[in-house]
């Protein structure tokens, strides 16, 4: 018998099983069906940031990302804390930020208007002729994804967590409202607790254990350039289209853009992606067109009515969590998500009462939270 | 004297023998763990050699470990040529 059982190899399972070995939580076994971050980690912009426009995602974001200070200092994750920077091009769009940045400042986190030559010093390689105004998030940053998958499941699997990669969980096995393991092929592997942790999965595999999810997986897509010296340290994002570019540990500038996709869509590469990716970033990026585009990918975000994740206990079955749903924002999100529920499932209770408020009931009970700031 | 699996990434035979060590034991988890095929080259020399590698450790077939995602553009191509695309294609 385990005491946890999580479903999902992606930062939020790894992280989770981390985090609970480090308790001390007892027999811990982590299932994936590919391979570890494999599915949106990997996939993913790196980016980490707590400058939102709702409480609950301030405050979880701004203790993440004490968090992920931590995770440098104990395990030298890749992870530095280089800001972010959001260009505005049209004046139209000063108002709205100046509006995010007190509602940043009013939960302490100190956005600010920037001059140029601040830009200039921070993004060296990004060109302002276009620019009217930028705001800089100092709190903001960046990780690794590879590294702080890798790094978190060695420690994880030195402190006794059991890693079983390739084997695909079929259902959460339910008898009188309480989860008593998973089931995979023929075999029930009993648990105290299980934990769904499965990103755009989750919505397909708690279906056949008879929990719904409003959730729905949109394609993303991302492209790479060839790697480079030092361009810019923030992550920048160009405010009129959404579009975001973030200068990997490695070099290597990545690059993503919303194209129109429908829910549960499948993820296929399209040119048209390509085009507008380019097109938009060579704004700001002059030398742009003449660098090598060397791979593009898509990923998904699973969106949830509110862009919200779902976290915590799932109403009606007892001993059964989730935490997805996180619109886009999972990574950066993860270590916290892993604080909080190694406490629910220790306790109860999650440490937070914002992440009290996340639980898969809101949608029900029609308390959904308001967030403006998602971006492509 | 060192035996290199991945030139652009400089990643060595003993690199992938102590990662499969540390069980790391698909092709995709290798990859990304070492970055070999990540370079330029976008593994067209190195994975072939990676999973070679594998095959003899795990003594299991190389057609029966799979391959990696091959991502576009396959090979690196000029953002440039992206917005010659002519939209109402």
């Amino acid at each position: 018998m385990y005491d946890v059982v999580i479903v999902g190899g992606g930062i939020v399972g790894v992280s989770l099983a981390y985090r609970l070995a480090e308790e001390g939580a007892g027999r811990v076994l982590l299932l994936e069906k590919g391979y570890l971050g494999g599915g949106s980690t990997f996939r993913c912009a790196g980016g980490i940031r707590a400058s939102f426009t709702s409480r609950e995602h301030i405050v979880l974001m701004k203790r993440s990302i004490e968090l992920w200070g931590e995770l440098r200092e104990k395990l030298g994750v890749k992870y530095e804390r280089s800001g972010y920077l959001w260009l505005i091009s049209r004046e139209r769009d000063v108002e709205r930020f100046k509006e995010y940045s007190r509602v940043h400042n009013s939960f302490g986190v100190e956005t600010r208007f920037v001059d140029e030559d601040f830009v200039k010093r921070v993004a060296p390689y990004v060109d302002t002729s276009s620019m009217v105004a930028a705001l800089y998030d100092p709190l903001a940053g960046k990780a690794s994804p590879f590294d702080a998958v890798y790094k978190q499941f060695l420690a994880a699997r030195s402190l006794g967590v059991e890693f079983a990669v390739g084997r695909e969980v079929d259902s959460v096995r339910v008898e009188r409202g309480e989860a008593r393991g998973v089931v995979v092929g023929n075999e029930l592997i009993p648990a105290r607790s299980v934990v769904v942790a499965a990103g755009a999965e989750s919505v397909f595999l708690l279906r056949r254990s008879g929990v719904e999810l409003p959730l729905a997986p949109v394609p993303h897509h991302a492209a790479l350039t060839e790697e480079f010296g030092r361009l810019f340290d923030p992550l920048i994002i160009d405010v009129e289209t959404g579009a975001y570019a973030v200068q990997t540990f490695h070099g290597h500038v990545l690059m993503g853009v919303e194209v129109e996709e429908e829910p549960f869509a499948r993820p296929v590469v399209k040119l048209e992606f390509l085009e507008k990716v380019v097109s938009t970033w060579s704004k700001w990026l002059t030398w742009l067109p003449g660098a090598n585009i060397l791979r593009y990918w898509v990923g998904y975000y699973e969106v949830t009515p509110d862009h919200h994740p779902i976290l915590g206990p799932v109403d009606g079955v007892e001993n059964l969590y989730v935490a997805t749903g996180f619109s886009g924002h999972g990574f950066m999100m993860a270590p916290v998500v892993a604080e909080e529920l190694a406490e629910w499932i220790k306790s109860g209770k999650p440490k937070s009462e914002e992440a009290a408020r996340l639980t898969l009931a809101r949608f029900k009970e029609g308390r959904l939270i308001k967030e403006l700031a998602v971006i492509g | 004297m060192k035996a290199y699996v991945c030139m652009c990434e400089r990643v060595t035979v003993e690199d992938v023998e102590k990662a499969i060590e540390m069980g790391f034991t698909d092709l995709e988890s290798l990859k990304r763990f070492l970055r070999v095929g990540m370079g330029p080259c976008q593994g067209r020399y190195c994975v072939p050699i990676l999973l070679s590698i594998l095959s003899r450790r795990l003594g299991v077939p190389p057609e029966k470990l799979g391959y990696v995602s091959v991502r576009p553009p396959v090979e690196p191509a000029p953002a440039s040529l992206f917005l010659k695309v002519r939209k109402d294609v």
